[in-house]
């Protein structure tokens, strides 16, 4: 214990490995356990289903819910739906967020603070307090039930924080070289596109798993502004699923799994950007 | 160096899109909850409605419960978990990655998979609860009024405590070591390091978490929407799902702007004193 006998791993006073143990065991487990507990329900037969007690591993595994959900229900229409309103509004919110944390991040100009704020007053604004006049003005503009519609309204939830995000991953590159492009004649567009983009490229994967997922699990805005299932998102399809079908449970369970599924993949391949990026803020700031 | 406008045209665009997004429907707003339908000038009489309404109080002490209820444990699950996945172990890189899951997972898809875990006949927890003894005979989990709400705080507290997790995580790796070997020098033992080190310094990121958590909460409507659509008997109405239904069930949307205003109102309220009295507040634990 004595400071002489240091070493170069830090060694800390940690808690005992049983403990450690025990505890990391419970955590996986009540992460983990509905997942699981989705996933195999979703190949039971009916009769596995409903029985008590409940049968833990399905003997005989079936692909019958997920041929109901696949070809005997809107689902894979409401899929479509959602990935045509997540792909555009996380493109718009993407270049929008691109120009305006450029302009906060090089430029200086009158009413920049008042502005910033104003951008993250958005994040701290409650939607649900919105949605009476964003329907009226979505219903003026002939918005209601479009994918339009839906991709402005997710500007709300997206923007703030992508525009945030993008400003301190561009605030963190040095001057320097932008300058220096400057100098060898490129203008600012170009020094934005070639220089300070590329080397933000850890920032920008971070805004787009964040505004795809949010926007992929949203729920209020599309329950009010897209009622026809012409538009429908998944959210929104997966909760109607119960009353449509009377509450199937497997069929139910396997919509879930389908929805999950491109989140799961899309969050686990870049889990490693996004948490640095989201988590670069909180410790940074 | 450059001229003024340069930066504002850089800016302009996103300013515009949110101006028309939040700052007209927050001004319209106001407009509409002192309207009636034809435009006419009401003065109070939508928010005298709107608060005359049974449903209001009972949604009103629902959402306090629902977002206190639901920020105590996720705050102290959230860091307990960071702690211990700060901790040196095999497999810590996998256990994270899994730690992550419930808040990746859409929001309705934990719902539609805790309502068929909390389902009263063939529900997984009835089971696992009665096989042992725990209880007698199976409970309706979402049909019982003593039940119905903590079984939706406990669903959105499993929800996002990894959120928590990960962001208290990252402050408890931004600590010096010098403090846990100065600490080590006066004989501090885990504990005394939980409580006199890692606590205050994640002070900040915990208070900056907590009044997201604040937010989500008042925002929240998936899990108790998708669940209970505020039933059995309102015991689960919260104020966002009492908007919505009087926006869109009954089409009283001026009634509905109302409550929006005196939603809005308490919100900002909320945030405001807890920026105030606990963001700016010094930390006094050193």
């Amino acid at each position: 214990m004595s400071s002489l006998t240091t070493t170069d791993t830090p060694t800390r006073t940690g808690l005992g490995m049983p403990f450690i143990i025990v505890g990391a065991i419970v955590l996986v487990l009540v992460c983990l356990f509905p997942f699981a507990w989705m996933a195999l329900s979703s190949v039971k037969t009916l009769g596995e289903l409903y029985t008590v007690p409940p049968i833990w591993w399905p003997a005989s595994p079936t692909w019958e819910n997920y041929r109901t959900v696949l070809f005997e229900s809107n689902i894979p229409r409401y899929f479509l739906n959602s990935v045509i309103i997540s792909v555009g509004s996380t493109g718009l919110a993407l270049i929008l967020a691109i120009f305006a944390s450029y302009g906060f991040a090089r430029f200086n100009f009158r009413g920049k603070s008042w502005l910033q704020s104003f951008v993250l007053i958005g994040q701290l604004l409650p939607t649900a307090a919105i949605i009476v006049p964003l329907f009226i003005t979505l219903r003026v503009l002939g918005l209601v039930n479009t994918f339009w519609g839906l991709i402005l309204v997710y500007m709300i939830i997206t923007l703030p924080l992508s525009v945030w995000m993008l400003t301190s991953y561009f605030k963190a590159i040095p001057v320097e070289l932008e300058e220096a492009a400057i100098i060898d004649g490129a203008s600012r567009l170009g020094v934005l596109f070639r220089i300070t983009l590329p080397l933000s490229l850890p920032g920008i994967v971070a805004v787009l798993v964040y505004a795809f997922v949010t926007t992929w699990n949203e729920f209020i805005f599309a329950l009010c502004f897209a009622t026809d299932s012409s538009v429908k998102t998944l959210p929104i399809g997966l909760a109607e699923f119960s009353t449509e079908f009377n509450t199937d449970w497997g069929a139910v369970m396997a919509a879930s799994v389908v929805m999950t599924v491109p989140i799961a993949i899309l969050f686990f391949s870049m889990q490693k950007l996004f948490v640095g990026g989201l988590t670069a803020g909180a410790t940074k700031g | 160096m450059v001229r003024q406008s340069t930066g504002l045209l850089f800016v302009l665009p996103a300013l515009v899109v949110l101006a028309m997004l939040i700052a007209y429907p927050v001004f319209y707003t106001g407009l509409l909850s002192v309207t009636d339908q034809q435009g006419a000038f009401v003065g109070t009489n939508n928010f005298a409605a709107v608060l005359g309404a049974r449903a209001t109080p009972q949604a009103f002490w629902n959402t306090l419960w629902w977002v206190g209820g639901s920020i105590v444990f996720q705050v102290i699950l959230g860091v307990a978990t960071a702690v211990l996945l700060n901790q040196n172990f095999p497999g810590r890189g996998i256990v994270r990655s899994v730690t992550l899951i419930p808040w990746v997972i859409p929001g309705i898809v934990a719902a539609t998979t805790w309502a068929w875990m909390f389902h009263t006949e063939f529900g997984i927890i009835n089971y696992m609860m009665t096989a042992p003894g725990l209880i007698e005979a199976p409970i309706g989990w979402l049909s019982n009024r003593d039940t119905v709400l903590p079984v939706m705080i406990a669903i959105n507290v499993w929800k996002l405590f990894p959120f928590v997790a990960i962001m208290v995580l990252a402050g408890l790796q931004s600590i010096p070591n010098d403090l846990y070997e100065a600490a080590r020098v006066d004989g501090a033992n885990f504990w005394h390091e939980v409580w006199h080190i890692m606590l205050p310094q994640v002070r900040p990121v915990i208070v900056a978490v907590t009044l997201l958590l604040v937010i989500w909460g008042l925002n929240s409507i998936t899990i108790i929407y998708a669940i209970t659509r505020g039933g059995p008997a309102n015991l689960t109405l919260i104020t966002p799902i009492q908007i919505f239904r009087l926006a869109f069930e009954s089409f009283q949307f001026n009634q509905a702007a109302a409550l929006s205003v005196i939603f809005f109102a308490v919100t900002i309220v909320v945030v405001f004193i807890y920026i105030r009295y606990l963001a700016s507040s010094p930390a006094e634990a050193k």
